[in-house]
C-alpha cells in the first residue's frame, strides 16, 4: 500500500496516458494517421474544469458530457478532413490542436488565459478511474478481436478491397475519428479530475509528441503496444531521474532509435520474436507442426504470411 | 509602410526556412520534421562557438550553414535512409520519416535545453553590429535588409537550380517517379544526400539571421517554425517553387495584420487556420498541379 502512495501520481499518469495513446492508436490502426485525440485532451481538461468550477458539476456527469463533447466534435472535424488522406491529415488534425491551445490562451475567464484553469477539486475516486479506463481499454481490445478485428486490419491495409468486401469503409473511418475524440476527452478529463489544474502548456505541441512516442515505442498495432508505451513514457522520466542531467538526452534517443528501427515497437518486437522462435522449433520437429502452427497464427496479430515469404524447407515441413 | 517591411522582413525569414522544407518535401519525398531542430542547433552551435571568440557576421553564417548540411546529411544517413530501406511500401515511410523526424529532433533539442536551461540565447558575441537606417519615415536595419536579399537570392537560385540544371532535372525526375529516374541513370541516394545539404545549409542560414535580426531565440522556436514553414508549402502547393514565396509572404502577411488588429496573441492560430482552411478548400494548395502518383 505504502508503494501505491508513493507513486500515485505516476500511477494516475499512466492511467491518463494510456487512454490519450489509445486515442491516437484507435485511428491509426484503421489507417487514419489523426493527431485529434490530443486536441480532444484538451477539449476534456478545459471542459472538465469549467464544467467543475463554473457549474458546480459532479465528476461523473461531467466525465460524459465531456467525453460525448469530445468524440462530438472530433467526429464533425472528421467529416470536414476525411477526404484527406496521410500526411495531409496528419497535418490537419496537428492544426487543430494547435488551435485549440491558442484557443485555450485567448479564452479569457473561461480558460484561465496563460495560467489556465486549477482547484477542481471533486469527489472522484481511483476506484472509478479505474474502472472506467479498464472498460475503455477492453472495448478497444475488443474491436482487435474476431470478426471486427479482421474488417479494421483490412481497412487499414487495402482500403478498395475493404470496399470490394462490403466493408463501409467511410463508416469505420468516421468512426475511427468518434472514438479517437471520446478516449483523448476522456483522458483529458480523467486527467483534470485527479491532477485539478490544467495549462495551456499541458496541451500544446508536445502532447502531440507524448502520445505518438507511446505508440511507436510500445507498438502502433495492438492495445498492448499503447499500454506498453504508456509506463514506459511516464515510469521513464523518473527512472532517469537516477541518472540526473542528462535524461533528456537519451529520452531522446530512446525515441529516435525506437523510430527508426523499430517501427511496429517493442510489442511488434516481441510478436515477430516469438514468431521466429516457433518458426525454428517447426522446422525442428515436424511432427508438431500443425499444433504449433494453429498456435502461431493465433498469437500473431498482422496479416498471416503471404505464401511468397514461405520458404521450400518450411513447405516440406508443413507438408 | 512599415507594415509593409515587416510582412516582407517576416516573409523572408519564413520564405528561407520552408525553402529547404520544400525542398526535400517537393522532391525526395521527406517532410523532414527534424529541420526546426537543425535550425536551432546550427545557430545554437554558433552561439557556443562565439562563447570562446569573436568572430565577423560571414563567419558566423558560414558556421550555421556548414553545421545545418552536417546534421541534415547525419540524419539522413542514420534515420531516413534507413526507414526508406525497411519500409514496406511508400505510403508507410512516408509516415515513417515523419515520426522518425519528430524524433531525431527531440535530441538536439535536448542537448540546447539543457545547456541554456530553455532561456532564449542570442549571437550577440560577434563582432557585427546592428545599425538601423532611415529612409523617409522608414526605418529598417542591415540585418533585415541583407535577410529579405538572401532570402530572394537564393529562392530564385534554387528555382533556376531545380528547373534549368541537369541535377535539378533528375531531381524533379525523382519527384514525379522515382522509379523510372533511377532507369534513366539517376543515382537517387547521391542526390538525396545533395538536396538534404542544401536543405540544412538553408535552415542553418535561416537560423543564424533570424537570431541576428531577433536578437536571440529559445531551443523551442523551431518548433513553432516548423508548423509555419509547413503552412507556407501546403498553401502554395507542395513542390511548387512559386507556391512556397507566396506561401511565405501571404502567411507573413496575415500574422502582420492579425498583429496590428488585434491584441497579439491570435497570430499563432492564423498558421494552424490557413492550414486547415487549405486542405479544405484546395488541398494541392494555390499554385499546385494535380499529385502525379503512380503505384
Amino acid at each position: 500500500m505504502t508503494w501505491y502512495d508513493a507513486n500515485l501520481v505516476l500511477i494516475q499518469g499512466t492511467v491518463t496516458g494510456l487512454l490519450l495513446a489509445l486515442s491516437v492508436q484507435v485511428p491509426l490502426r484503421m489507417g487514419v494517421f489523426s493527431f485529434a485525440g490530443a486536441g480532444a485532451y484538451g477539449i476534456g481538461s478545459y471542459g472538465g474544469a469549467i464544467l467543475v468550477l463554473d457549474y458546480e458539476m459532479a465528476a461523473l456527469p461531467t466525465l460524459l458530457l465531456t467525453t460525448v463533447g469530445g468524440a462530438v466534435v472530433v467526429l464533425v472535424l472528421g467529416l470536414m478532413i476525411f477526404r484527406l488522406n496521410g500526411l495531409y491529415l496528419a497535418m490537419a488534425t496537428v492544426a487543430f490542436d494547435l488551435i485549440i491551445s491558442v484557443v485555450a490562451i485567448n479564452g479569457g475567464e473561461l480558460t484561465g488565459g496563460s495560467t489556465g484553469r486549477f482547484g477542481v477539486i471533486t469527489d472522484f475516486t481511483m476506484a472509478q478511474m479505474f474502472t472506467i479506463a479498464g472498460a475503455a481499454l477492453i472495448l478497444v481490445a475488443m474491436s482487435e478481436l474476431g470478426r471486427t478485428g479482421r474488417r479494421v486490419n483490412t481497412v487499414r491495409e487495402d482500403p478498395e478491397l475493404a470496399a470490394s468486401m462490403g466493408i463501409r469503409v467511410r463508416r469505420y473511418r468516421l468512426a475511427a475519428f468518434f472514438v479517437s475524440g471520446a478516449l483523448g476527452a476522456c483522458a483529458g478529463c480523467l486527467n483534470i479530475l485527479v491532477r485539478s489544474t490544467v495549462s495551456p502548456l499541458d496541451i500544446g505541441f508536445p502532447l502531440i509528441v507524448l502520445a505518438l512516442t507511446m505508440i511507436i515505442v510500445g507498438g502502433s498495432l495492438s492495445w498492448k503496444g499503447a499500454v506498453i508505451g504508456a509506463i514506459i513514457f511516464t515510469w521513464l522520466p523518473d527512472v532517469l531521474a537516477v541518472i540526473g542531467e542528462w535524461q533528456e538526452l537519451i529520452y531522446g534517443i530512446i525515441v529516435a532509435i525506437a523510430a527508426v528501427l523499430l517501427p511496429r515497437g517493442i510489442y511488434g518486437m516481441y510478436v515477430d520474436g516469438k514468431r521466429a522462435v516457433l518458426r525454428w522449433r517447426r522446422r525442428r520437429s515436424g511432427a508438431t507442426a500443425d499444433v504449433l502452427a494453429a498456435e502461431e497464427e493465433r498469437e500473431s496479430d498482422d496479416p498471416p504470411p503471404r505464401v511468397g515469404e514461405l520458404t521450400p524447407s518450411e513447405m516440406g515441413a508443413q507438408g | 509602410m512599415q507594415d509593409v517591411l515587416s510582412v516582407v522582413s517576416l516573409g523572408s525569414i519564413y520564405l528561407l526556412f520552408a525553402l529547404g522544407m520544400s525542398l526535400t518535401w517537393g522532391t525526395i519525398d521527406i517532410l523532414n520534421f527534424s529541420h526546426g531542430s537543425i535550425f536551432m542547433f546550427s545557430t545554437f552551435t554558433a552561439y557556443l562557438i562565439l562563447g570562446s571568440t569573436t568572430l565577423p557576421l560571414l563567419v558566423v553564417i558560414a558556421i550555421g550553414v556548414v553545421v545545418g548540411a552536417l546534421m541534415s546529411l547525419v540524419v539522413q544517413v542514420l534515420a531516413f535512409e534507413q526507414i526508406i530501406k525497411r519500409a514496406r511500401n511508400k505510403r508507410s515511410a512516408e509516415m515513417q520519416i515523419l515520426i522518425g523526424g519528430i524524433g531525431v529532433a527531440i535530441i538536439p533539442l535536448a542537448i540546447a535545453q539543457h545547456h541554456t536551461k530553455s532561456n532564449p540565447f542570442g549571437l550577440g558575441a560577434s563582432s557585427f553590429e546592428v545599425t538601423t537606417w532611415v529612409v523617409g519615415d522608414l526605418r529598417i536595419t542591415n540585418i533585415v535588409s541583407l535577410t529579405i536579399l538572401v532570402a530572394v537570392a537564393l529562392w530564385g537560385v534554387t528555382a533556376l537550380w531545380l528547373r534549368r540544371s541537369r541535377n535539378g532535372l533528375a531531381l524533379r525526375a525523382i519527384g514525379i517517379d522515382a522509379e523510372v529516374a533511377s532507369m534513366m541513370g539517376v543515382d537517387r541516394r547521391r542526390l538525396a544526400l545533395v538536396t538534404m545539404a542544401i536543405s540544412g545549409g538553408l535552415a542553418g542560414l535561416a537560423g543564424v539571421l533570424f537570431t541576428f535580426s531577433l536578437g536571440a531565440i529559445t531551443p523551442e522556436s523551431g518548433d513553432t517554425l516548423l508548423v509555419k514553414a509547413f503552412a507556407c508549402i501546403i498553401l502554395g502547393g507542395v513542390g511548387s517553387m512559386a507556391g512556397v514565396a507566396f506561401g511565405a509572404y501571404f502567411l507573413a502577411a496575415c500574422e502582420v495584420w492579425v498583429l496590428t488588429q488585434t491584441s497579439g496573441s491570435w497570430v499563432e492560430a492564423v498558421s494552424f487556420g490557413l492550414i486547415f482552411l487549405v486542405l479544405l478548400v484546395r488541398p494541392a494548395g494555390v499554385f499546385g498541379r494535380k499529385e502525379v502518383r503512380r503505384t
